[in-house]
């Protein structure tokens, strides 16, 4: 690991110090002294950054930025992993036993995965998302719990053909090389090929891809909070864009201050998918 | 003795979109237990895909195989896959041509080398381990344990021949298919290789295919020969009667297209003119006829059958070489 991080770049190395600090933040922050991020200060509305008691200020509304951002990484990250990593699981799964078994099944698996990726992934979540949160009785709004879960499903649902289609690729690159072919004839069960030779080969690329994928879920689910269906009434960085989407004119900093996180956290990901499959490329190039 | 490995009239078709692709047409072959058969012929004369059919390995919708493979009496044609899978590693397994492929980029040699010993014999992972270490200094590999922590990428190409061919007696098969073992390596390598082959066969009391299109590893290292050109077999016989007694002028021009070291300097090397016919459109007379020197009318339009001379020996041949040609 140490390792790893000495091959860095620079701009590898400060991604993976602030990805490390964003999930010490959603894992550790509520250990933070910090005001409640859902209780406003009354004295305080639209302060400015560096502001006495609220270091990157609050909104209009007088609800804390930095407390907000802090718990809002543990909503965020947790919907940006658990999809990420379900999704890639379920995505991959799939893509490599399709891969491994072609006729029909492969057919109707990729053409699953391409009529899911021929619909924008907003789009997509969106329409799931509007389905599956539609409440028996319309006066009870669904509980902020019940949303982030909804918003994991949908977004799970929008990787899974992402991670699926490039497992299915990675494997029908290695699905006919020898050594595969070898394990056959040493009688290898096609389980203990799938797992023992084809999934080692097969991980490198996923693992560069499941970084991107945790950005693009990452900025979905803002977008899906400035749509007014993502954890509109809980504490998350879509949320709070969402929130002060109308009076950004009014306090601009609670604007900046989500955006930019989102931002950066983005931009983190992709820099060490980016390393990760430079680091991991090199092994095919070394045979 | 009795046969190992029986393969009556088998046939190899591929589906193409531009029609069906016959590889491999009516082979029958019998491998005696102990024995080592040489299988010979250029490249794409249906050398690889005749093996991989008889052992049952050819994968995908688009293979269409018919005939009987009998392997230790079972008729492995007439198997489930799992059925057949259950024959691999302990009865059947075989080394490749390409050592650089046929093993596992990413994953260390005692893994790949323990995977039969485990999977196969249900052994536990200690006694993997050594039966891997046995397995290296079998095949005469120095520091064997060392040997187990490294990647294929970290091995000169006769290793990892080493290692695959340790992989492949790893469950002490009763048939070893060694697919142009060789062909990859350097031909120091090469005759180190297969000497190896040959005194393990010997030590194991086991069967061997060697598949080659070197009819000088074949003379030194087999018992028995079939020659197969454009899918079929054209010429078999016990080595010895083979090199005596040549039916067949393609096994000629295959003999004849070694390059000789003591030839004069500046002479042309021998060439079997023209290339293979087309294997989704196959002539009607014999296969060789458009490339044979003693090619006769007969030959175009009439597809010869193979024709028993005695002691073993079948040709397929109209007009087979009347005399006698020394060995080399």
């Amino acid at each position: 690991m140490r390792n790893l991080f000495a091959q860095m770049n620079l701009l590898s190395k400060l991604s993976a110090v602030w990805m490390a600090l964003m999930t010490a933040l959603a894992v550790f922050g509520w250990l933070i002294p910090l005001p409640d991020p859902r209780e406003y200060d009354p004295e305080a509305s639209a302060a400015g950054l560096f502001s006495p008691g609220h270091l990157l200020g609050t909104d209009a509304g007088g609800y804390d930025l930095l407390s907000n951002v802090v718990n809002g990484a543990r909503t965020s990250l947790l919907i940006a992993f658990i999809s990420v990593g379900f999704g890639g699981l379920v995505g991959s799964a799939v893509g490599i036993i399709a891969a491994y078994r072609r006729g029909r099944l492969d057919y109707l698996v990729s053409t699953g995965f391409n009529i899911l990726l021929s619909i924008p992934n907003l789009v997509l979540g969106l329409a799931l998302v509007a389905v599956l949160a539609t409440s028996s009785d319309p006066s009870v709004p669904i509980a902020s719990n019940r949303r982030v879960i909804i918003i994991i499903i949908a977004l799970t649902v929008v990787i899974i053909p992402i991670l699926g289609r490039i497992a299915r690729g990675a494997t029908l690159t290695w699905i006919n090389r020898e050594f595969v072919v070898a394990a056959r004839s040493m009688g290898m069960r096609d389980k203990d090929i799938i797992v023992r030779h084809i999934v080692p080969n097969v991980l490198p690329a996923i693992y560069s891809v499941l970084f991107l994928a945790v950005g693009v879920v990452i900025v979905a689910e803002g977008a899906l909070s400035l749509l007014g269906v993502g954890v509109v009434d809980g504490v998350s960085w879509g949320a709070m864009i969402a929130r002060v989407a109308g009076e950004f004119t009014y306090a601009p900093q609670s604007m900046y201050v989500p955006v930019v996180v989102v931002a950066l956290t983005v931009i983190a990901c992709n820099q060490l998918g980016d390393f990760l499959r430079g680091r991991l490329d090199l092994r095919e190039g070394r045979i | 003795m009795s046969a190992i490995l029986s393969i009556r009239k088998l046939v190899v078709n591929f589906e193409t979109p531009r029609g069906l692709l016959s590889a491999v047409r009516d082979v029958s072959l019998e491998i005696e237990q102990g024995s080592s058969v040489g299988i010979v012929g250029e490249s794409g004369s249906g050398k690889t895909v005749m093996s991989r059919a008889a052992m049952g390995l050819l994968s995908g919708s688009t293979v269409r195989r018919e005939g009987t493979v009998m392997f230790d009496d079972k008729e492995l044609t007439a198997m489930r896959a799992d059925e057949v899978r259950d024959q691999f590693g302990t009865g059947m397994a075989m080394i490749f041509q390409d050592p650089m492929t046929a093993l596992n980029p990413v994953r260390r040699i005692g893994s790949q080398l323990s995977e039969g010993p485990r999977v196969r014999l249900g052994m536990d992972k200690k006694a993997a381990r050594a039966r891997s270490i046995e397995l290296l200094s079998l095949v005469r590999i120095p520091d064997p344990e060392a040997m187990l922590n490294k990647f294929p990428f970290q091995l000169s190409g006769g290793m990892r021949q080493r290692v695959m061919i340790a992989i492949a007696l790893a469950c002490k098969p009763k048939l070893l298919f060694a697919d142009e073992p060789t062909t990859a390596l350097d031909v120091t390598v090469q005759a180190q290789i297969l000497q190896l082959l040959s005194d393990l066969r010997r030590e194991m009391n086991m069967s061997m295919v060697l598949v080659t299109h070197d009819l000088g590893v074949v003379a030194n290292h087999t018992d028995f020969v079939a020659v197969m050109y454009a899918g079929e077999i054209v010429e078999q016989a016990p080595t010895t009667e083979l090199f005596s007694n040549m039916k067949m002028p393609y096994t000629e021009a295959l003999l004849k297209s070694i390059p000789k070291i003591d030839s004069a300097s500046g002479a042309r090397m021998a060439v079997i003119e023209g290339r293979l016919p087309d294997p989704t459109d196959r002539p009607s007379g014999c296969g060789f006829a458009a490339r044979c020197s003693y090619v006769q009318d007969k030959c175009r339009t009439e597809h010869p059958p193979l024709v028993d001379a005695g002691n073993g020996h079948l040709y397929r041949c109209w007009y087979p070489l009347g005399h006698t040609i020394g060995r080399k």
